[in-house]
């Protein structure tokens, strides 16, 4: 018979990981019950993070807002800080799965899941989030975007959890975007996403801008490229035009059930026309 | 493994292997089938209760993770014979057909009038927005918990 | 017939019978049956779509613990055939493999984790055959046969219907618009998947399944299993959801065998999503060719039709959906000169079958996307083109058959012209955003009722008095959920002038009530009604009749009917039912009523097999469809922002009930007109579940506002005709000629998804671009 534990403190959670080595780690189990429901994984020990009180906060410091991996995703869309601070975020996960996923799911769940369509991963890009991790002896901190290795692959090593996920909050962007097209309106998964943060000038000149796609390549992408082409262009349908160009040059999505190579190719550049509409760009910024 | 929680306003104790899915729980141990089962992937939303005032999805929750929660399935709605004004605006505004996404779109309903009371039809096709009906093209669903809402909203005036 | 009663009025909306158990969750679907020391049953499938067998492997399953029988097709004593009209699927696989669907064993096990294992450990060898993946392939010379017994090779059911000089007048056409469409399958999705509960004890096997036919399923579980009629219970209870995809057999007959192998033990078998989504009946795929001749003024002369279905390796209904494809290939408009030609073709790959609308969806797509081409050659609105065309009574419809019953085609199109919605619209229409481009469409269609010339549309009502007053209505057809079990409520009431509290739902159940034919065809309320009505006056007269007798009175019409008593008019002296029925044997407390609807006895075929796949029909329902519709440029999306559906089905016996049909056909039109797409490659399905088949959710569907015209057919009960199926006919057309107003667009293969608008849009921009 399967076991499930729920640890509260950290000190409970080593203790359970030193007993059980190859128990699986849940949070919502959104993604791990349907994989185990799919026969993909069968483990006998399960470990669920959804009480562990330290991974469960948001906290707000100086130069940075820390969210627990274990909070979720509909806390995070009611939590008035981080709409304030980091509004392409909340975006996104208005976007994923439906009400009822965003109620049980949880921000570390969506980064550990590693999916190239996980919809919180664009903002966090260019949020350049950074990760803390821990196991009963270690701690470290590294950026989101040196974790994610591709599909379902992390640089998490045995005996660690992701515990929380590091937002800084300069600099600051008035225009904060994100889109997802999927193939309907709620319970979609991305055939592409898109994020960007920017900064334009009076003149309509952009003076700063990153962004990132989903559902692109195997792993979250990022065209710097791109970026440099628009830093100092006035931002107007001909400026994004041209740089829709350029990324459609620069993707090698892939095919699959949902949509084909060149659609995501296409569209994927002409998200940016969207960066054009004034309702994306905060007159007064946080 | 021995769980105790709240069950529809009562405490109970089963005794249950601890990674049994919470849907087969209620329906197979519990006999409460008014929890439905369309997908066993999250996707549909007919499995929905209210674990501790938010909905859930109970074919993705393990039973061990009821413990010491208060749960309302759809069985639990009904008091005294008295049906929910909620469950009333349902059958007079005729939301319901083969009614098979039913106690998992009133549930879903009965958690967003708890926060929002007077929810515009955006706010109401959000909420409902992962309960998928085969049946309705849930216009008359969205005018059911409209007209629930307003029925209370006159009530409190 | 007019409504009479006060208490339980025809023609309002009455609340569901079912509401209360269903929104209180106690209803009890047949996926909610349980028993403490059940069995479970599951299917090992082929996971292959053509091969033949040679042998399985049963051992390793057999000696896992707690598997009760594992049982193969040496186990079936009857004929191990099963299908509607033509037997042609084998319930256990012993000979053929036609695809991946196809059950090789059944197993029986104390609980669903050992029944997994059980099928897993189940081998089987077989050899491959060559495997038929389109119809092409299906129809090339020296094809590999699906059934070698078949007469007329890989075509199960073709059909050719001309009228005037057919194709020929084409040439003498001033214009001729030509175009092939293709149309994806269609999943049923309804929300509980196929599921059922058997019991074998005391030589009576009873089965409780979500089905749609539960008389039709108990001779053909019978004739399979070898077993007497009278030894088969079929109960049927509501369904969560069938819309055709219930009609035929899914899990009863396998059910059946299971528990014939555990005799006392109840067993459960439930088909999981994928497995609902993999293996069920879908729609079917169609492809077809159009061409439609007229002269300059738009007025139609000529039309040629060719429209091939994909009904995968088994007949399952698909010889009905053809011969109704064929009847309504030209829609509901006045042509001269057709020709019209179809067939059904098996293929390897997943089986087409019954889903509401039956073929009529793909030639109504065809069709009306057609008439709206030539609105554009002739320079006629799409409004104009119709009314000038547009069938009303009397006239021939494309097949050349006289329409002889009531006939509202013309009237939608008035009241869809004077619609303030349509005025609405386009007005909004030139309000486009920057990065938007909007557009308005609409469409016509007709559906036919019931199940045509040859196959008997009858129903048997049973009504009773029971013992305490109440009367029984023993409903001999199944409610999927569209409310008809409320009709009959609302009609007996009506008649009877009886409240809630004094009428009691029977459902279909084979041991009680009496056989009425399918839940289909939108056939369901006309006929049974009209069944019920007859019972309702003979058991009326008969409990009049004793209350005249027991009171001493001479005419027993001077009695009326109150809930629960009678009345004696001249005197005021009343008679509890109650005390009434006391006084009744129990024979006499019940009495039925068989009713035969009409049928056409215009002959537009000799073609036995069309006349008995329901050609022609006598009454249809006609409808007009507008829609209004937004496509984002960038991405290709397309949203539809109103809809408004008029609708000729007679009169309305509970409007409320009529909306829901409507919205919910409209719903499933506008999931296959922009999202539902069966995906299939090598025979096995490639979007097995909700995340990767789309139906619309909430946020995806407009406000669709239904009006109907509510002129009576003088056939129907209380003036109804059908509308179960009309609704889902019309949307597909209606959007893609809204698309193609919008950005002048058009394209041949549906559904209209995202990715093929852009590819057109996109393919458009530079063809102009080159110029
Ligand atoms: C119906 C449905 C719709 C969905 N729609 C979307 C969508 O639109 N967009 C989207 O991005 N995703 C979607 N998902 C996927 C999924 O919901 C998300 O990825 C979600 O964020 C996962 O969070 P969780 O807490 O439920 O993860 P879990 O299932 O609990 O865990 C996922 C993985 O992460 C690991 N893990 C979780 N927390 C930690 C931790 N703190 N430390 C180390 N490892 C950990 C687990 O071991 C597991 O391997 C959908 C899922 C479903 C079922
Ligand atoms: S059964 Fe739980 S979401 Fe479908
Ligand atoms: S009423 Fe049938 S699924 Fe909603």
């Amino acid at each position: 018979m399967k076991e499930v534990f729920r640890p509260r403190t950290f000190s409970e959670l080593w203790q359970l990981r030193r007993q059980h080595e190859n128990a699986a780690l849940y949070a919502g189990g959104t993604d791990l019950l349907v994989q185990m429901r799919a026969a993909k994984i069968n483990p006998q020990t399960l470990i669920c993070l959804e009480r562990l009180a330290e991974i469960g906060r948001i906290e707000e410091f100086n130069d940075e807002i820390a969210i627990g991996a274990g909070v979720s995703q509909h806390h995070l869309l009611e939590n008035p800080t981080i709409l304030k601070y980091f509004p392409v975020l909340c975006q996104a996960l208005q976007a994923l799965g439906s009400p009822h996923i965003r109620n049980m799911a949880t921000i570390g769940g969506n980064i550990m899941t590693a999916s190239p369509a996980g919809d919180t991963l664009p903002p966090l890009y260019i949020l350049q989030a950074e990760l803390e991790l821990r196991s009963q002896k270690t701690q470290r901190r590294l950026p989101l975007a040196d974790f994610i290795n591709g599909p379902g692959q992390t640089g998490i090593s045995p005996g660690e959890i992701l515990s929380r996920i590091f937002i800084p909050k300069e600099p600051v962007f008035a225009g904060h975007y994100f889109e997802k097209i999927g193939l309907r309106q709620a319970l979609s998964i991305a055939v592409v996403s898109i994020a960007a943060l920017y900064n334009i000038s009076t003149e309509r000149k952009i003076t700063a801008i990153r962004l990132a796609w989903g559902s692109l390549g195997p792993t979250i992408v990022t065209l710097p490229e791109v970026e440099t082409f628009l830093i100092g262009k006035t931002l107007n349908p001909a400026t994004l035009n041209a740089a829709a160009t350029l990324v459609e040059q620069q993707v090698k999505p892939i095919s699959d059930i949902r949509a084909g190579a060149d659609y995501r190719r296409r569209v994927a550049g002409q998200l940016l026309l969207r960066l054009d509409q004034p309702a994306n760009y905060r007159q007064t910024s946080a | 493994m021995l769980i105790k929680f709240n069950l529809n306003g009562q405490d109970v104790e089963v005794e249950t292997p601890p990674a049994r899915r919470a849907v087969d729980l209620l329906r197979e141990e519990l006999n409460l089938t008014g929890t439905k089962e369309g997908c066993g992937a999250g996707e549909c939303g007919a499995c929905t209760i209210i674990v501790d005032g938010t909905t859930k999805l109970a074919c993705l929750l393990l039973a061990a993770q009821l413990e010491g929660c208060r749960v309302t399935t759809i069985e639990g709605l009904e008091h005294e014979n008295e049906l929910t004004p909620l469950q009333e605006a349902f059958i007079a505004g005729g939301a319901i057909q083969c009614g098979f996404c039913t106690p998992g779109m009133v549930l879903t309903a009965q958690a967003l009038l708890a926060k929002t009371p007077l929810p515009t039809e955006a706010e109401i096709r959000s909420a409902i927005s992962g309960n998928l009906c085969r049946c309705t093209g849930y216009q008359k669903i969205v005018e059911s918990i409209r007209l629930a809402a307003h029925r209370r909203a006159g009530e409190l005036q | 017939m007019t409504s009479t009663s006060e208490i339980f009025p025809i023609g309002k909306a009455a609340p569901r019978a079912d509401a209360r158990a269903k929104v209180t969750g106690t209803e009890k679907y047949a996926a909610d049956y349980y028993a403490a020391d059940q069995l479970w049953a599951g299917i090992k499938r082929a996971g292959m779509a053509h091969a033949r067998l040679l042998e399985i492997n049963l051992d390793k399953a057999r000696e896992l613990a707690g598997v009760v029988a594992v049982l193969t097709h040496k186990d079936v004593q009857g004929s191990n055939r099963q299908g509607v009209a033509r037997k042609d699927q084998p319930v256990l696989v012993d000979d053929k493999i036609r695809h991946a669907g196809d059950a090789i064993a059944l197993v029986v096990a104390e609980n669903r984790a050992l029944l997994k294992k059980a099928l897993e450990l189940i081998t089987f060898t077989c050899e491959p055959l060559p495997e038929i993946f389109t119809m092409a392939a299906a129809l090339a010379e020296g094809a590999p046969l699906l059934h070698a017994d078949h007469p007329d090779g890989n075509i199960l059911l073709q059909g050719r219907l001309e009228t005037g000089q057919g194709a020929a007048a084409l040439k003498e056409c001033a214009i001729v618009i030509e175009s092939s469409f293709a149309l994806a399958r269609q999943e049923h999705a309804y929300l509980e998947t196929e599921c059922g509960f058997a019991i074998y004890q005391d030589h009576k096997l009873e089965i409780a399944a979500s089905t749609q036919t539960p008389f039709r399923d108990r001779a053909e579980i019978a004739e399979a299993l070898g077993l007497e009629v009278e030894n088969v219970r079929v109960i049927a209870p509501y369904c969560g959801g069938a819309f055709g995809g219930k009609d035929g057999i899914t899990v009863q007959t396998l059910l059946g065998l299971a528990a014939l192998n555990a005799p006392g033990r109840a067993i459960k078998m439930w088909w999981e999503r994928e497995e609902s989504f993999n293996f069920g009946a879908k729609r079917h795929r169609a492809e077809l060719h159009y061409q439609l001749g007229c002269d300059r003024d738009g007025t139609f002369k000529a039309l040629s039709v060719e429209v091939d279905f994909d009904t995968g390796p088994y007949d399952h209904l698909g010889g009905v959906v053809l011969a109704l494809g064929l009847e309504h290939a030209g829609g509901p408009y006045r042509i001269p000169h057709t020709q019209i030609q179809g067939r059904a073709i098996y293929t390897n790959n997943p089986i087409g079958g019954a889903f509401r609308g039956f073929g009529v969806p793909q030639v109504a797509a065809a069709m009306e996307q057609m008439v709206d081409m030539a609105a554009v050659r002739t320079g006629l609105s799409p409004l104009a083109i119709r009314l000038k065309n547009g069938v009303k009574r009397g006239d021939r419809n494309p097949l050349g058959v006289t329409l002889q019953t009531s006939t509202g085609l013309l009237d939608c199109l008035r009241q869809i012209e004077q619609d303030p919605l349509r005025h609405e619209a386009e007005k909004w229409k030139a309000q486009a955003p920057p990065g938007k481009l909007r557009g308005v469409g609409i469409a016509a269609v007709m559906h036919g009722m019931g199940y045509g010339p040859t196959v008997p549309d009858t129903a048997h009502a049973k009504l009773a008095l029971s013992r305490e007053g109440r009367f029984k209505i023993y409903c001999g057809v199944v409610d999927m959920g569209q409310g008809n079990a409320t009709t009959y409520q609302q009609i007996a009431g009506d008649l009877l002038n009886q409240d809630f509290a004094h009428l009691e739902l029977i459902l279909p159940d084979t041991d009680q009530t009496l056989p009425s034919g399918s839940s289909s065809a939108s056939r369901t309320t006309y006929t049974f009604g009209n069944a019920l009505i007859g019972a309702c006056e003979i058991l009326k007269k008969r409990v009049c009749e004793r209350a005249a007798d027991s009171l001493m009175v001479e005419d027993w019409q001077e009695f009326t009917l109150l809930p629960g008593r009678l009345r004696h008019l001249p005197t005021g002296r009343e008679i509890p039912l109650q005390r009434l029925a006391a006084l009744l044997s129990p024979d006499e407390r019940v009495v039925s009523n068989r009713y035969r609807a009409p049928v056409n006895r215009d002959q537009p075929t000799a073609n036995p097999g069309l006349k008995l796949h329901g050609i022609p029909h006598l009454i249809f329902s006609y409808g007009v469809h507008l829609a209004a519709v937004e496509i984002d440029k960038l991405s290709g999306n397309v949203a539809v922002k109103k809809y408004l559906a008029v609708t000729d089905c007679g009169n309305l016996i509970n409007p409320q009930l009529f909306e829901q049909q409507m919205q919910g056909g409209i719903a499933q039109g506008i999931g296959y007109s922009l999202y539902e797409d069966l995906k299939v490659t090598k025979g096995v399905v490639q979007t097995s579940n909700f995340a990767t088949y789309i139906i619309p959710s909430a946020l995806d569907l407009p406000e669709m506002i239904c009006k109907a015209l509510a002129q009576p057919e003088s056939s129907g009960p209380f003036g109804l005709k059908g509308v179960g199926e009309i609704a889902i006919d019309a949307p597909l057309p209606t959007i893609a000629n809204a698309v193609s107003d919008a950005c002048g667009v058009r394209c041949r293969e549906f559904p209209l998804t995202a990715e093929r608008l852009l590819r057109a849009l996109k393919k458009e921009e530079d063809n102009a671009h080159k110029i």
